[in-house]
């Protein structure tokens, strides 16, 4: 059955979640538990421990509609719309002006050094 | 009523939100139309119009929400089929993308201080380039406000699939994989869905740069809170 196989799935990845939560509480990090479990999941995945099989339809699943898990989130902005007034405003082109520089740098940087690596290569 | 039926109520309502934008998306493709956009605005106003306070409409949405959790676990499976990809460039991916997410980290925060902004504002602009359901585990980590790090999540996604492919010429970055870093650094899945528009190569390493780009915000976001806050 799909079903049944989804929720085994996606039960394998919340067991990855909590033992990250654990391990972040545990040692008091502040990576999220989240984090540390997805890093314990590609541990095990490149070190052939683990079958991708035993969660792909999960995994698709969640990332194919997490727009949908974020809804709960973004609607919470309504709790908080009157930071978006009179100076809060300018939290817009702070956000805008820094994505620009993020992409500009990080696009730039990439470029420079693959190109020069294509070079060497010739 | 019953918290169940409230419960039940608020995942249904969520359920039929992104159902319907999607559609609306798909029909009118668009970063404008984004379903994470149309559908937070919708939501504002539905819960507004009918005075549905969000702790109400969080009895079921928290259940939602909890998902993204083990959603952000999943993106290893992503990775781990990636990883090739990755390691046939692993500089230029693993250096771009850091020192990228360094320098939009680092200007938000001597901005927003200048600015004079409260350190719970700060905190929620920190992981504004990650992946939404990054960028919320990583500001709830350090004290920030989660809605408001994922619209600004969401701010940067828009923007930089909006105003990116012009941005990418005029700097002249022209390599599929400058444009990919650059692009899944900045903006994420939106900003990859956009990118992948311009080849199949694009979009990979976009996806590949938006993944690592996630992992490098979750362990710098908490150092340099502490820096410089």
């Amino acid at each position: 059955m799909n079903v049944v196989k989804i929720i085994l799935h996606i039960g394998i990845l919340i067991l990855f979640y909590l033992v990250g939560t654990w391990i972040q509480q545990a040692l008091d990090l502040f990576i999220p538990g989240s984090i540390i479990g997805m890093l314990l999941l590609l541990v095990a995945l490149l070190m052939r421990k683990f079958n991708p099989a035993w969660i792909h339809d999960g995994a698709t699943l969640l990332i194919n509609h997490l727009v949908l898990l974020f809804i709960p989130v973004t609607i919470g902005i309504l709790e908080y719309l009157h930071l978006f007034s009179g100076r809060g405003l300018l939290l817009i082109p702070i956000v805008l002006v820094s994505t620009v520089l993020v992409m500009i740098t990080a696009g730039f940087v990439s470029q420079t050094l693959v190109k020069r690596r294509e070079k060497e290569y010739e | 009523m019953s918290e169940v039926l409230i419960g039940i109520g608020g995942i249904l309502f969520t359920l039929i939100l992104y159902m319907l934008t999607r559609a609306l998306n798909k029909r009118f493709p668009h970063p404008i139309t984004l379903p994470i956009f149309v559908s937070t605005i919708i939501g504002i106003l539905i819960l507004l119009l009918f005075q549905i306070p969000y702790e109400t409409y969080m009895i079921g949405g928290n259940i939602i929400e909890w998902l993204l959790g083990p959603a952000v676990v999943a993106l290893a499976y992503p990775l781990y089929k990636q990883w090739e990809l990755l390691k046939k460039n692993p500089i230029p991916i693993i250096v771009g993308v850091s020192i990228g997410a360094s320098i939009g980290i680092t200007f938000v925060i001597l901005i927003a201080k200048w600015m004079k902004f409260d350190d719970d504002i700060i905190f929620s602009l920190i992981p504004e380039n990650s992946t939404t359901a990054v960028a919320t585990e990583v500001t709830k980590s350090i004290g920030g406000i989660p809605s408001l790090t994922a619209v600004f999540v969401m701010i940067a996604g828009i923007g930089g699939a909006v105003i990116g492919p012009t941005l990418l010429r005029l700097f002249k970055i022209d390599h599929y994989l400058g444009k990919g870093v650059g692009m899944g650094t900045a903006s994420h899945a939106i900003g990859t869905s956009k990118i992948m528009e311009d080849g199949e190569k694009e979009g990979a390493f976009s996806t590949v740069a938006m993944t690592i780009c996630a992992v490098v915000i979750s362990i710098i976001s908490p150092l340099m809170a502490y820096l410089f806050l």
